[in-house]
This record gives C-alpha cells, sequence and structure tokens, in this order.
C-alpha cells in the first residue's frame, strides 16, 4: 500500500470521530474503526444495518420525524444529539452531522455521517443545566423571599404602629389616670371644705350662734370657687372651656395685671412692660387671657431661680401667607403678648413636648404639666397660636398670637360683678323661663329669680319649655341649660322661642359650652351666656341687665 | 390573530378545487417542497402549520386543548371554514393522516379525497394489533423527552429556550426547516404517539389513498394495511420508498400515486 494512501486510511480508521457512509435508505456501507470500537462491534458487522437501528427508540423516533426530513430538505444536519445502543446494550451519548453526496445527475450516492463522542461533554452539560435549574430555583425562592419579606415587614410594621397606639393609650390612661387622682384630691379637699362648713353652718343655726356664721359661709365660697377654677382649666386644658370672647385691649390687660405679677415675681426678678402703641384689639376671653399671662410669668420666674429679668412686650404682626403656614394660622393680622426671661431656656427635645398634656420638667409637686397645654388650648381655641422660642442657658421667649378684632375694646364685664353692686330689684310681673334637667340648678334659679322678684316659670326639658314659649305667657327673659335631655338642646329651644317670639332674651346656663352649640363662643343676638358655677350676685345682676336690655 | 395568521397559512396555486397539505410531527409545511408544485397548476393549494410547528402563533399553544388530536382536528376545520374549502382534496402526513380522519367524521363536507401518508391509527401494539411499538418503548421515549431536549446540544437549549427574541440562535444549531419548539414537540409526541383512533376508521365516508413506504419505522406497512382494511372502499398504495416520508425521499412515486388515485 502506498505511504499516503496508508496516510490517509489511518486517518479515516483511528480518527477521534466515527465515520460511517450510509446509501440513501440509510444502510450502512462503511464505518471506521473509532466508530466500531466505540459500538463494541467489528467494522463489518455493522455493514449492512440501518445507522436509524443503531438508535436509541427515542432517537430513532426523533431521527425519522425530524432529521431524515431535514437532512433530506438542507443537505445536511449539524450536531444533533442522539444515544446509540452499543452491542453490549450500554448507551453512547453522540453529536451527529451528516451530509448528502450526490453524484453529478444530482442523485444522493451515499450520506456521510461524522460522529462525536458527547459523554463528557453530555455530562457537563448535565451538570450545567443542574447549576441552572438551582440557580433558578435560587432566584425564585428569593423574588419569593422578597415578596413575603415586603408582607412581613408590613405585617411588623403592622405591629409596631398597633403598640404604639396601645402605648399611646397606656400613656393616656396614665396621665388620665394621674390628673383624675389630682384632682379627685383637689376637690375631695375643697368639698371637705364646703361640707364641713355646711355642717358646722346648721349646727350653729341649730345652736342659735347666728354671729359665728359668716367665716363659715366665706369658708365655703372660697373653696367653691377654687373648685370652680379648677374646672375651668381641666376644660380650658380640653379645650372645651366656656369662653367669653370680647374685643380686649391686651395692653390694658397688661396694666391691670402688672402689680400682681411684680409681687409674684418677687424681688430678684425685674419686670419690663412694654406695651406697643396703636396695639390692634383682639376678640378674646379677658378672664383666660389674664390666666395664660400669669402662667407664662410663672413659668418664666421659675426658669430664673437665680432671679433675672422678665419682660412683657405686646405687639401687631402681620402674618403673610408663608408666616401664618408656618405657624399654623390663617395669614391676616394678629396682636402679639410675649414673656421673655433670662432664665435657663429649653433644649429642642422640651421645647417639642412643651405644650403636652402634663409633661413637665418641674419637681414633682411643683407643676401640674398643665399650665402651658391649658395655654395652647385657649389660644387654638381663640383663634390664636403660641410659640416657644428659647436658647439653653440664655433663656426663653413665649409669644401669644391672637387674631386682630375690628372693633373698640369693651371695659371688663368682670369688674362688674367683682364689685359686687346691689342686686337691682324686678319690675312689676316680669317673667322668667327657667330649663333645666337638674332640679338643684332650677331650684337655686327659681329662688334667685323670686328673691329679685321675678316670676318664674320651671320646665325640665326642650319641648316642655317651647310649649311654654308657644303659649301667651308673659316671658321676658329664656333661661336655659345648653345640654338637655328629651332630643332638644338649650340652643334649639332658644331658636325655636326665637321664631315664636322674635326678640325673645336668652341666657344660657352651662357646666360647659360644646362649640358645636355654642358657635364658638360666637353668640346670636339677644343671646348670653353664664358658666357654671356661677356666683348667685352674679346671675342677678346679668339676668337684670338682659331683661333692661343692659 | 386570526385563524390564518395563526397557522402561517399559505394560499397557492390556480384551480378551483383546494388540496390542503398538512404535516406531521416534526416538520412544517417546508416538508411538501417537492409535492406542491406537481399540483399547483390543477389546484388551490393550502399550505399551513399547525400551532406549536414552524411559523405559527406560539402564544396560540393551549396545552390542555392541544393534549389530544382533537384540538388539532378543530383547527383544520376552523381554518378550512375560513377559507370557504368545499369537497377539496386532504393530504395529510403521519399523524396529520389520522387528523385528517378526523376531520372526514366531523366535516365530512370539507374533503371529497383524502390522501394519507404514513398513517397511524395507534403506536403501540395492543392484543393481535401490531402499531410497531410496545408500550414501554413510547414509555421510554416519553420519559427521555420529559428530561431531555431532543436534536441539539442540550446546553444550548436553555440558551435557545431563554432567548425568544433570538430564534436565529436555535435556527443556527438545528435548521432553517422544520422549527419545532421543543417544548410544544414533547406535547405533540404526547398527544401523536399515545393516540387511538382506531375505531373513527370504519366511520370514514370519504374517499381515501393510504400510502405506505415499504420500510417505515414509524408506521409500518402491517399498519398501513390496517388502515386501508378499516376504511370503506379505501385504496392501498405500498411505495418502494424507505423511511417515513416519502414526500421528502421519493417525491415522484408519491406524486405519480397520488395523481393515479386523483
Amino acid at each position: 500500500m502506498p505511504q499516503d494512501v496508508e496516510d490517509l486510511k489511518d486517518l479515516f480508521e483511528n480518527a477521534p470521530c466515527g465515520y460511517i457512509s450510509v446509501e440513501p435508505a440509510g444502510r450502512i456501507i462503511k464505518a471506521n474503526q473509532t466508530f466500531a470500537a466505540w459500538m463494541g462491534y467489528e467494522g463489518n458487522q455493522l455493514v449492512g444495518r440501518r445507522f436509524q437501528d443503531l438508535l436509541s427508540i427515542a432517537g430513532k423516533i426523533y431521527y425519522e420525524t425530524h432529521f431524515a426530513p431535514l437532512l433530506r430538505m438542507q443537505g445536511f444536519f449539524n450536531e444533533v444529539a442522539l444515544e446509540l445502543l452499543c452491542a453490549n446494550g450500554s448507551r453512547l451519548s453522540v453529536l451527529v452531522n451528516a451530509v448528502e453526496r450526490r453524484d453529478d445527475a444530482g442523485r444522493v450516492r451515499f450520506i456521510r455521517i461524522t460522529i462525536f463522542n458527547a459523554s463528557d461533554r453530555r455530562r457537563y452539560e448535565q451538570q450545567l443545566l443542574e447549576a441552572r435549574r438551582a440557580a433558578e430555583q435560587a432566584s425564585a425562592e428569593l423574588r419569593e423571599l422578597n415578596l413575603t419579606l415586603e408582607a412581613r415587614i408590613e405585617k411588623a410594621v403592622q405591629e409596631r404602629m398597633t403598640a404604639e397606639d396601645a402605648l399611646r393609650q397606656a400613656q393616656k390612661m396614665e396621665a388620665v389616670g394621674q390628673l383624675t387622682g389630682g384632682i379627685a384630691h383637689d376637690f375631695n379637699n375643697l368639698l371637705a371644705g364646703i361640707t364641713g362648713s355646711l355642717e358646722l353652718l346648721r349646727r350653729r343655726v341649730a345652736q342659735g350662734r347666728l354671729s359665728e356664721l359668716e367665716r363659715y359661709i366665706v369658708a365655703a365660697q372660697g373653696a367653691s370657687k377654687r373648685a370652680a377654677t379648677l374646672t375651668h382649666r381641666l376644660l380650658a386644658f380640653s379645650r372645651r372651656q366656656a369662653l367669653d370672647p370680647k374685643p380686649t385691649d391686651m395692653n390694658g390687660l397688661v396694666a391691670g395685671m402688672e402689680d400682681l405679677i411684680r409681687r409674684t415675681m418677687g424681688p430678684a426678678v425685674v419686670v419690663e412692660v412694654v406695651a406697643a402703641s396703636g396695639l390692634w384689639t383682639t376678640l378674646v376671653d379677658a378672664n383666660q387671657l389674664e390666666n395664660a399671662l400669669l402662667n407664662l410669668c410663672i413659668n418664666a420666674r421659675d426658669a430664673m431661680p437665680d432671679g433675672g429679668k422678665l419682660m412683657i412686650e405686646t405687639g401687631n404682626r402681620w402674618l403673610d401667607e408663608r408666616t401664618a403656614r408656618d405657624r399654623d394660622l390663617p395669614p391676616g393680622q394678629y396682636a402679639s403678648l410675649c414673656v421673655s426671661d433670662t432664665g435657663t431656656g429649653m433644649p429642642p427635645e422640651v421645647i417639642e413636648r412643651a405644650f403636652d398634656p402634663f409633661f413637665t420638667t418641674k419637681p414633682i409637686g411643683k407643676g401640674t404639666g398643665l399650665g402651658l397645654s391649658m395655654i395652647y388650648g385657649f389660644a387654638r381655641q381663640s383663634g390664636g397660636q403660641v410659640r416657644i422660642y428659647s436658647e439653653l442657658g440664655r433663656g426663653t421667649t413665649m409669644c401669644l398670637y391672637l387674631p386682630r378684632h375690628f372693633g373698640e375694646a369693651e371695659a371688663a364685664e368682670a369688674a362688674e360683678a367683682a364689685r359686687g353692686i346691689e342686686a337691682p330689684r324686678a319690675e312689676q310681673g316680669e317673667t322668667v323661663l327657667v330649663v333645666d334637667d337638674e332640679p338643684t340648678v332650677r331650684m337655686l334659679v327659681t329662688e334667685v329669680l323670686e328673691e329679685l322678684g321675678y316670676r318664674a316659670i320651671e320646665a325640665a326639658a326642650g319641648p316642655e319649655g317651647l310649649r311654654i314659649l308657644q303659649s301667651n305667657a308673659r316671658i321676658d327673659l329664656l333661661i336655659t341649660d345648653v345640654g338637655l335631655p328629651g332630643g332638644m338642646n338649650g340652643r334649639q329651644l332658644a331658636e325655636a322661642g326665637q321664631a315664636v317670639r322674635p326678640g325673645l332674651k336668652v341666657l344660657f346656663i352651662t357646666g360647659y359650652a360644646e362649640n358645636a352649640v355654642i358657635s364658638h363662643g360666637h353668640l346670636e343676638p339677644g343671646m348670653h351666656m353664664l358658666t357654671k358655677p356661677f356666683a348667685m350676685d352674679a346671675l342677678a345682676s346679668r339676668i337684670k341687665r338682659i331683661i333692661t336690655g343692659g | 390573530m386570526s385563524v390564518l395568521q395563526r397557522h402561517n397559512v399559505h394560499v397557492s396555486g390556480s384551480g378551483s378545487q383546494a388540496m390542503v397539505f398538512a404535516h406531521g410531527f416534526g416538520c412544517d409545511q417546508n416538508m411538501w417542497r417537492f409535492i406542491v408544485p406537481a399540483f399547483a397548476d390543477h389546484y388551490r393549494i393550502v399550505l399551513f402549520d399547525h400551532v406549536g410547528a414552524g411559523g405559527s402563533d406560539l402564544s396560540a399553544y393551549d396545552p390542555e386543548k392541544y393534549a389530544t388530536l382533537d384540538g388539532y382536528t378543530a383547527d383544520v376545520i376552523e381554518l378550512c371554514r375560513e377559507l370557504g374549502i368545499r369537497d377539496g382534496v386532504f393530504v395529510g402526513h403521519s399523524v396529520s393522516a389520522m387528523i385528517g380522519v378526523l376531520v372526514a367524521r366531523r366535516a365530512p363536507e370539507l374533503f371529497a379525497e383524502l390522501v394519507l401518508i404514513g398513517p397511524s391509527p395507534r403506536y403501540i401494539d395492543d392484543e393481535d394489533y401490531v402499531g410497531g411499538f410496545s408500550e414501554g418503548q413510547i414509555h421510554e421515549l416519553l420519559e427521555f423527552l420529559d428530561s431531555n431536549h431532543m436534536g441539539w446540544s442540550q446546553a444550548m437549549a436553555p440558551v435557545i429556550m431563554g432567548n425568544p427574541e433570538r430564534p436565529e440562535l436555535g435556527e443556527e444549531l438545528t435548521n432553517s426547516f422544520c422549527r419545532t419548539d421543543p417544548e410544544i414537540a414533547k406535547r405533540f409526541a404526547r398527544a401523536t404517539f399515545l393516540s387511538d383512533n382506531r375505531t373513527d376508521l370504519a366511520k370514514v365516508g370519504t374517499r381515501s389513498l393510504i400510502l405506505q413506504c415499504s420500510e417505515d419505522v414509524i408506521a409500518p406497512p402491517c399498519v398501513g394495511e390496517y388502515v386501508h382494511r378499516a376504511i370503506p372502499g379505501s385504496e392501498f398504495v405500498l411505495l418502494n420508498a424507505t423511511g417515513h416520508c416519502p414526500n421528502l425521499s421519493a417525491p415522484e412515486e408519491t406524486i405519480a400515486a397520488m395523481k393515479a388515485f386523483l
């Protein structure tokens, strides 16, 4: 055999791939040594067999349905993954290329099939596929985790919020507990004073020791007044106090308080008042404003244990859109009342909580923690605002902003009652309708009225009162509680009464004035308000003034 | 998408009678390329791809609908009605031969003639019936398909599957003809090789020709003879051609047999 033929034969027989030639119908004409060895046959044992018969069943079906048609259509196929069945029954993974060889007339002479052993490669592929499946599963799990993570975070946040709500509720209850505990204590003291005085009063009357009555009366009245003040404070804190806003000149109010403030501050504190000229009038409850001013001054004093300077300053302020928004107020004109001290100042975290009810930096027993929250409640209810400016170690300025009122200030009415003028007697036949569900109150009011010479008609509920108003009876004044049973409150009764008796004069007496009922303290013409508890003298002079149109 | 787009329908030829060609498992309408020219002058040629094959709309593939041959049968009826076909010629290869039988039963007005190339009403042997495969062999096929991507390098299959926007990846590795989505091919294999339509044969009232290859692994001659016996009045031609696709390996012989019948 010539050298080059031998060389080519070696190349064919011992190539690293299987070579076979098959006739067009698939019968093997020639197979190389490499392929025969892989398959476990002698070379000539393969000749005459069909290539597709060497395939596994799946390979056979796919070959017939997919790759034979493909070979026929495009003349070749490449890298088709198939499985061969070896002589010993084992399987060999292979990649198969096939190409048609045609004669000059275009007829298929034979098909050359090249077979690559793909065992290793198939193993890598298997590993690759498994790695890919693992990666996909991991990614799916991660996605799942992400999804549940969101839900878990949401749940945790929800739980946290619930816990915070519960904590806030608990804090509130604790605060209410402190408050009611403190109030119960104070009230019991006051009640002890009142009931004790009344008891002694009864004994002394029984003993005929009438000359000693005065001191018990004074004691009982004093305790009652302090109780009234206490309830006022509580109502102010809850912003449900019945404010009696009047056009007020704050300069006059400050001037009236100046002497009291100086005495309260003591000698170590220098008090300076800077009253702006042309100060705008504000519509405000003067008594509450006095309380607020006093409270601020006492806070200032407490911030200056070693003495210092207290400055009270009034002023006119224009709040533009931005400033007003910043202060949570409608833009417009405001009168300000500022109290500054040169005391210890407050850190930001204290400023932030300064208006919280019961928040106090004072030692136990020195402060209720209600002062500033009361002032805040009062300012907000009056359509204004309170702001704190403070620097640690330098001092604090507290400013009250109250809306400007267009109109002249009125002289303080409180002064009138305080003067204790003799209650005026009634004219002939003047009649007052008293509506209150509380018999004691009805009785007291009726007695005061009769003492003053008025005729009193009583009713315990709204509808009953209205029937009287709709009758021909003479009614010069309607005195009614605001909160009434029977589906008609005092305000509704008053309005229904005015509908049948235009110009009917009305005096509301109330423990506290619900905003909805008294419309933020702004009363209709002819309507007046007196808050419980009230002095009988105040009631008497108020009645007379209303009836006489004063 | 219209039914014609869904099936990548191509209508050509000049004739009044329609000739509808239906490809079998593993291929698409390309497999008729050597046959169609012989009939284009006298027939209205209709070529289409089953959903999942060739240029069909793969998104229309509904595993439930196509779990049996009924889904494929419904498609053929739908597209033929869309084209207004009546009394046409149906040429079906392999599993589509049986789909043609089912169409003839359900919508006999569509076709006047059936040409069934390599038909098999049941691939699995059953008592006296010889289908060519044992039950074990068919299950080996289906199990193999469940864990392997037949036909091309397995490592590349995920690449192809993961890059639907780059179909050329798949084409380079496989071929430009007979494109089949491997996942759909698996299900089509299940629908095909588990089918048993033997009882449908006797109810065919359409004139039928059975073309049988001499050596066919998929549908052996005895199966073709069974079909011939079962379909009343059918004609049977045993071709010299071997393999399962005489329309590709022996187009002249196939054409001649068809023309003789028509």
